[in-house]
């Protein structure tokens, strides 16, 4: 599981957005530091959306903030269109970081919530002096009326309408990829779909390229062309969404999906495919991280950390034992 | 939002505003000027021509206290504001860029709040001598460092919220982000603690007056009034008296309006805690009858007074449940789920709520019991775990001590009893190691461990329901599946009912043997698990299970969207609640609410209903079509059956005989795969 390896990514000229080797560390108290990601890699091609799915602390809304440079990862390179982001800083910084845009989980914590509506989508006009007429066509792409977000504030909107300001304060500056963190796990599934929907509209009406960050492996699918599956840190496995769901290679990934309830996949309970609890992200296990829950560790996977190899056609998977060939 | 903050603040702001004006007036106010001596009688008590007296000098005490008020209330807005100049930005700048300029001013801020205060008065006053100026500079220069900090404390918690995260995705500079994003963050609480600032100005001012340290005779201060009346205090008390209570009163202004400003600005608890009464306008009961089962739910309601209008959280809700069953209650956020856990466990918020419907527990009325007897039925015969596992956990004390708590108290175990007992429990839960675990604290375990833990603190004295509440939503997905597991598993072993609350479907498809739905603090549909997830009949259920995303479906694929929003409880739509949002509502929808129907009976006839009505209309008393009875083909029943308790069962939709087979009910005029075995709604979703 340990993913580290570069072998996945396409060639440069094909993808907009390419990250190598990330790391993230954060000080983790007495001298000591968490890598909440450690070696991870990516790349989405142009109109492409990559899912990224994996638990809470596997690393996964880190490395997308280090994508956006907030903060900048400790390693690793981030290329956007050829641009080295890591390598920039100060004003040029600033202003290549716009072409990236971001929503997050919390719709209320997404929006100051002492601003009109309006202002708040607004304020990437007012940073880049871009006309107001991008404000009210972004406000009606997302479905809300510009006469009432001129007035209202954020309390006064449900949470799937915060979400909607959200997308649509990040679509203002035209940026080429939007980084989307959680974006639905917080809203109820009625709401959740019509998210997931307007994603979809807005994706294709402006061209956009999407990472779409979740814990719902039916909800990343929903939206992906490949997922991502990360586990404490590390990449597991990397495939076109009804590859990795109809043929799951890694342990993890297939734990994953068994433990969905009634997900009209054939797998085996999820309590024979993973057991006990992740270990603490600051003493990872050696070799393979995800060993110590695994039920086909091998005196291997303490030793070597896998890589990731193709095992099939755009099907990449950091295992030493992956399952194969099985319907 | 100014409703909220309340006579207090408004009295204190008015008499700070009397204060504030009387001394910016004081020159041409009609009394005679603070330093004429002889205005009256040297010494003489309040008067028509010196309502608060006179002094030892025959000087008017209320021109005194008016002129005092200058410095006094100078003092107090100055220092507070001086404080402010020097403190906050260095606090913003301080918790905003944190790193090296956070630790150099922090370590600025402790050195000067650990140099003594009142040295450092004394010290300014000798050499530079006592003036206003002089007393202005120092308590301002002393209160900076409290507003340093202070002030970095609000900018932290604001910082680090996502809206500051995006706007710097945007490209906004900091000098932006920190004047649009952060200091309007900030300013709220940094008023309310100016004006709690300026009462300790006032005091601090008073204080060093007293002490002669203030401005010096003859421009009168509180301080220095109280000081001077001191001396002949046996012969005119009124002399002091009058700055003390003009003080203690401006003093008490301040701190009130700095206390509910704050109050506008912190987040308020959601107490849970028994009711301490009866709420004295209780709902009516429908008739019914106490079944012969664990524990019977019938006609529960849970309204909210609130300054809107009444909010029904729970409106009606009826059901049973066995041993050894689950029920599932799905819905979206506000269909009152949550509620309705709260409404039968009797832990309802504080404040103006009106209860009805009757809670049975094998046949005893919980609702007649009084709190006491109440509180002993929690935790023994009821238990609840709820999803964040941190509210039901003390923070600062041990789990080891958590656990054996209730074993002592409710089953009479002695600590080392107590002890082995919660080590049992704790394995039992499948945490590994329980003798270790009973020493830790709830931070040093994981929110799985913890969802455990409060799983064991439930279980501890051996109910015969668990109530659960979203109890795996805070959790992963792997860790979900164990959790639901466990408790599916206790729930063999101990023989208990599980009543499991949860928005998430398949979650209920995979756990519970009978489902309720609810929607608008009414129940929708219910019935056995598969029957409501295979052969829907209320188009909400319908519309719930399409919109979830499936794996089997290809990627992109449309979810079904639900459109509009769940209705404001305080101002329901008529008729049936969904319709505003429901594709089949017809006019008949937006006029008559529909009862709980029998999925086994024909569907309700179209357009007006010919035998009878089966609702007699939502009903202007609020009596709840709910429990009316099935509108039966052949007959037009009563709306209401009339029935002594003795009677057996009078009315079918009240108590299913859910000792065998539940039945499926729905409500709704326009039923989904009625007449026929399945329709496209059933198909759609199969799971």
């Amino acid at each position: 599981m340990a993913g580290s390896g570069t072998a996945h990514l396409r060639p440069a000229e094909q993808v907009v957005l390419r990250v190598a080797d990330l790391v993230v560390a954060f000080p983790a108290g007495r001298g000591r530091e968490v890598r909440a990601v450690s070696g991870v890699s990516f790349d989405v091609a142009r109109g492409e959306t990559l899912g990224i799915v994996g638990e809470s602390g596997c690393g996964k809304s880190s490395a997308a903030r280090a994508l956006m440079q907030l903060p900048p990862p400790r390693a690793g390179s981030v290329r956007l269109d050829g641009v080295e982001l890591t390598a920039l800083r100060g004003e040029e910084l600033r202003r290549t970081r716009r072409r990236l845009q971001m929503v997050f989980q919390d719709p209320i914590s997404s929006l100051n919530p002492r601003r009109r509506i309006r202002d708040i989508v607004a304020e990437g006009t007012r940073v880049w002096g871009l006309g107001d007429s991008r404000v009210d066509e972004m406000l009606e792409a997302v479905g809300l009326d510009p006469k009432t977000a001129a007035v209202r504030r954020p309390h006064e909107f449900s949470g799937g309408q915060c979400q909607r300001v959200s997308i649509a304060r990040a679509l203002v500056p035209e940026p080429e990829v939007l980084i989307c963190d959680e974006p639905v796990s917080a809203l109820d599934v009625s709401v959740q779909a019509q998210i997931l929907g307007l994603l979809e509209d807005l994706k294709h009406r402006y061209r956009l390229t999407l990472v779409f960050i979740a814990h719902d492996l039916a909800v990343v699918k929903n939206v992906s062309d490949r997922i991502l599956v990360m586990y404490l840190g590390k990449v597991c496995e990397l495939a076109p969404s009804t590859v990795l769901v109809d043929h799951p290679a890694h342990p993890y990934t297939r734990a994953l999906l068994s433990a969905i309830p009634r997900s009209g996949l054939d797998l085996p309970p999820s309590d024979h495919l993973i057991t006990g609890e992740p270990p603490s992200p600051v003493t990872p296990p050696t070799g393979c991280r995800f060993r110590t829950r695994c039920p086909k560790a091998a005196p291997r996977c303490e030793s070597e950390e896998p890589a990731m190899r193709a095992i099939d056609d755009d099907h990449w998977v950091a295992c030493h034992f992956p399952e194969q060939g099985e319907e | 939002m100014l409703r909220r903050l309340g006579p207090a603040f408004w009295i204190g702001s008015a008499w700070i505003a009397v204060v504030l004006a009387a001394g910016l007036l004081a020159d041409v106010l009609p009394m005679p000027r603070y330093d004429e001596t002889l205005a009256g009688p040297p010494q003489a008590g309040p008067s028509a021509a010196h309502p608060l007296g006179t002094d030892g000098l025959g000087r008017d005490v209320l021109s005194r206290v008016v002129h005092g008020s200058r410095v006094s209330l100078g003092v107090g807005v100055g220092a507070v504001l001086l404080g402010l100049l020097v403190g906050a930005p260095l606090g913003v700048l301080a918790g905003y860029r944190r790193r090296a300029a956070d630790a150099v001013i922090m370590a600025g801020t402790d050195i000067a709040l650990a140099f003594p205060a009142l040295v450092f008065a004394l010290a300014v006053v000798a050499f530079a001598g006592a003036s206003l100026r002089n007393v202005l500079i120092v308590l301002g220069v002393l209160g900076a460092p409290a507003w340093t900090r202070l002030i970095r404390g609000a900018t932290l918690s604001v910082a680090q919220r996502e809206f500051v995260l995006a706007a710097r995705a945007l490209g906004a500079r900091d000098r932006r982000i920190l004047w649009r994003e952060i200091v309007p963050n900030v300013t709220m609480p940094a008023a309310s603690y100016a004006f709690i600032g300026m009462a300790v100005a006032v005091v601090a001012e008073g204080g060093l007056a007293f002490l002669g340290l203030s401005v010096q005779a003859p421009t009168p201060t509180w301080g220095g009034l109280i000081n001077e009346g001191r001396a002949i205090m046996e012969n005119a008390p009124h002399l002091v008296l009058a700055p003390s209570v003009v003080m203690f009163l401006t003093v008490l202004s301040f701190n009130l309006v700095g206390d509910r400003l704050r109050a506008l600005t912190a987040v308020r608890e959601s107490g849970l805690e028994p009711v301490r009464r009866a709420a004295p306008a209780s709902l009516p009961t429908a008739p019914h009858a106490a079944g012969d089962v664990l524990l019977q739910v019938a006609d529960l309601r849970t309204h909210f007074v609130a300054p809107h209008g009444t909010v029904k959280a729970v409106d009606g809700v009826s059901l049973t449940l066995e041993r050894g069953r689950t029920l599932a209650v799905v819905g979206e956020s506000g269909s009152g789920k949550s509620m309705l856990i709260r409404s039968i466990l009797g832990l309802l918020p504080a404040g103006q709520v009106l209860r009805g419907g009757k809670v049975y527990l094998e046949g005893e009325d919980l609702t007649a019991y009084p709190p006491e007897r109440m509180r002993r039925v929690l935790g023994t015969r009821l238990a609840a775990v709820f999803q964040d596992p941190m509210t039901a956990l003390n923070p600062v004390r041990r789990i080891g001590t958590q656990l054996a708590e209730p074993l002592r108290v409710h089953r009479g175990m002695s600590r080392r009893q107590a002890r082995a007992e919660a080590a049992r429990l704790l394995a039992s839960v499948g945490i590994p190691d329980p003798a270790r675990t009973l020493r830790r604290y709830p931070h040093e375990l994981s929110g799985g461990m913890r969802q455990r833990v409060t799983i064991a603190m439930a279980l501890s004295c051996g109910p015969d329901v668990l109530f659960a509440d979203e109890p795996t939503t805070a959790l992963d997905v792997t860790i979900q599946d164990q959790v639901l597991r466990l408790v599916h598993r206790l729930r063999g072993e101990r023989d208990m009912a599980v009543l499991l609350v949860s928005h998430d479907l398949s979650v209920v498809a995979e756990w519970a043997d009978e489902v309720v739905v609810m929607y608008a603090g009414r129940v929708v549909e219910r019935g056995p698990t598969a029957e409501v997830l295979e052969r829907t009949r209320m188009p909400y259920t319908e519309a719930l299970l399409q919109a979830v995303p499936k794996l089997t479906d290809p990627p992109h694929r449309r979810l079904r969207v639900i459109t509009g929003r769940p209705p404001d409880l305080a101002a329901l739509p008529s008729g049936c609640a969904f319709h505003p949002r429901c594709p089949h509502a017809d006019p008949r929808c937006a006029t008559e609410t529909p009862p709980l129907i029998p999925a086994s009976d024909p569907p309700p006839a179209a357009g007006p209903p010919a035998a009878g009505p089966p609702a007699a209309g939502p009903p202007a008393d609020g009596t709840p079509p709910a429990h009316q009875p099935p509108p039966a083909a052949d007959g037009p029943p009563s709306a209401v059956t009339p029935s002594s308790p003795a009677e057996p069962r009078p009315l079918a939709a009240a108590v299913p005989p859910s000792s065998t087979a539940p039945e499926h009910l729905y409500a709704c005029w326009h039923p989904r795969g009625a007449g026929t075995a399945i329709t496209e709604g059933a198909e759609s979703h199969g799971r």
